[in-house]
């Protein structure tokens, strides 16, 4: 994992009793972790709360952000905590307080690969799936259809869109057996896969 | 049920008991070719010329064939009943006759050129799918996720449509057990009630 200049000064800054107080230094981790795994609500509240007052606003910006890329780059490469705190003691950290970073970031880790893992491009997903039969009885053209029909809604998450969209279509009886047909082999063929 | 022909169709009607069977029948070729693909003015022309009528009463017996014949077609009219219909225009038996063995004989193709006239929503045409497991990211290494990526085929009046859908496991066994919800209840007895009365 490696962490680019302005990252690694950022922690360095972030280490330095001088800059950072032991009280702001534990507000900045928690707050960090929160703003990734809340949203950005957060943001404003940082500068505001008071253990941080004392501190220079442009260091206080570098050290949040070191903190969160941080956060974000060893979740994704599923660290562990002797790597992170390596990492923190060549940034020159005092050990309490890579032992501080190290309950913080352990503690919430599954939480945040589950967010980076739902971050990122891919194809509608499935979630929901709403019927309706009808009974076809005639049309403008022609008299005694007399046919059932499926209408089917396909509800679908798509990243980066908190609404769920539709996929909608008809069809016939024989057509709905054909599709749950399928989907019954790809349920097989899920079951024997997990089995192996 | 009857059907029941407005005088001006009865009119254009008329011109088929004035000529020969064997012209009624080539007439009835033309219409059915009118059906399935369109008019052919030309053959309007040349079948006047050789009839020596005009080309107007030609095309009128043509279309006036055709109508018959789609409404027949579109009521599914009885044989019983399209006799009686006719009976009206005060054709000969033969003419009868031919005339019912074109309705019954075509009354299957003439359903289908109706049925795709008629509005369609897009339909299900196939499904194919895969199943995989997501090994990483750029957000994120390490993953063992399981997907299923699916591509749906729907049709529209002939229009094909593509798409592609992902689903996991869990929401792939919930798809599974609602659709086959769906399809069971088709052997309820409200829907058989249902299917069986209305005719």
């Amino acid at each position: 994992m490696e962490l680019s200049t302005e990252v690694q000064e950022g922690l360095q800054l972030c280490g330095d009793s001088a800059q950072i107080s032991d009280p702001a230094f534990n507000f900045l981790v928690k707050s960090a972790c929160e703003t990734l795994l809340q949203g950005r609500q957060r943001d404003r509240d940082v500068l505001d709360d008071p253990s941080v007052t004392q501190a220079d606003p442009a260091v206080l910006k570098q050290v949040f952000a070191s903190l969160t890329t941080l956060l974000l780059e060893a979740a994704k490469h599923n660290t562990d905590s002797t790597n992170t705190s390596s990492l923190l003691e060549d940034c020159k950290m005092s050990p309490d307080r890579i032992e501080a970073f190290n309950n913080v970031y352990m503690s919430n880790r599954t939480e945040l690969q589950s967010v980076l893992s739902s971050t990122g491009s891919g194809f509608p997903h499935i979630v929901d799936v709403d019927w309706r039969l009808d009974y076809y009885i005639k049309n403008n053209h022609l008299d005694h259809v007399n046919e059932p029909t499926y209408l089917v809604t396909l509800k679908t998450e798509e990243p980066g869109s908190s609404e769920l969209k539709d996929v909608q279509f008809a069809c016939t009886v024989e057509q709905l057996q054909d599709m749950v047909g399928k989907l019954k082999d790809a349920c097989k063929s899920m079951e024997k896969a997990s089995q192996t | 049920m009857l059907l029941v022909l407005a005088d001006e169709h009865k009119e254009h009607l008329g011109f088929l008991n004035e000529v020969e069977v064997e012209v009624v029948k080539e007439f009835c070729r033309i219409a059915m070719e009118f059906i399935r693909s369109g008019p052919n003015p030309k053959l309007y022309q040349s079948a006047a010329q050789k009839l020596g009528v005009a080309s107007e009463t030609v095309q009128h017996g043509v279309e006036g064939l055709m109508f018959l014949l789609t409404e027949s077609a579109r009521y599914m009219i009885s044989e019983i009943d399209f006799q009686d219909s006719i009976m009206t225009l005060g054709f000969s038996d033969d003419l009868r006759s031919v005339l019912l063995q074109l309705y019954l004989s075509n009354r299957g193709e003439i359903r289908t050129v109706l049925s795709e006239m008629s509005m369609d929503l897009p339909h299900y045409h196939n499904l194919e799918w895969r199943l995989e497991v997501t090994v990483a990211g750029r957000t994120l290494r390490h993953q063992v996720t399981p997907r299923l990526m699916m591509k749906l085929h729907t049709q529209d009046s002939g229009e094909k449509d593509v798409q592609v859908l992902q689903t996991d496991p869990v929401n792939l066994l919930h798809l599974t057990q609602v659709l086959e919800g769906a399809l069971s209840e088709m052997k309820s007895t409200h829907c058989r009630r249902i299917v069986r009365n209305i005719k």
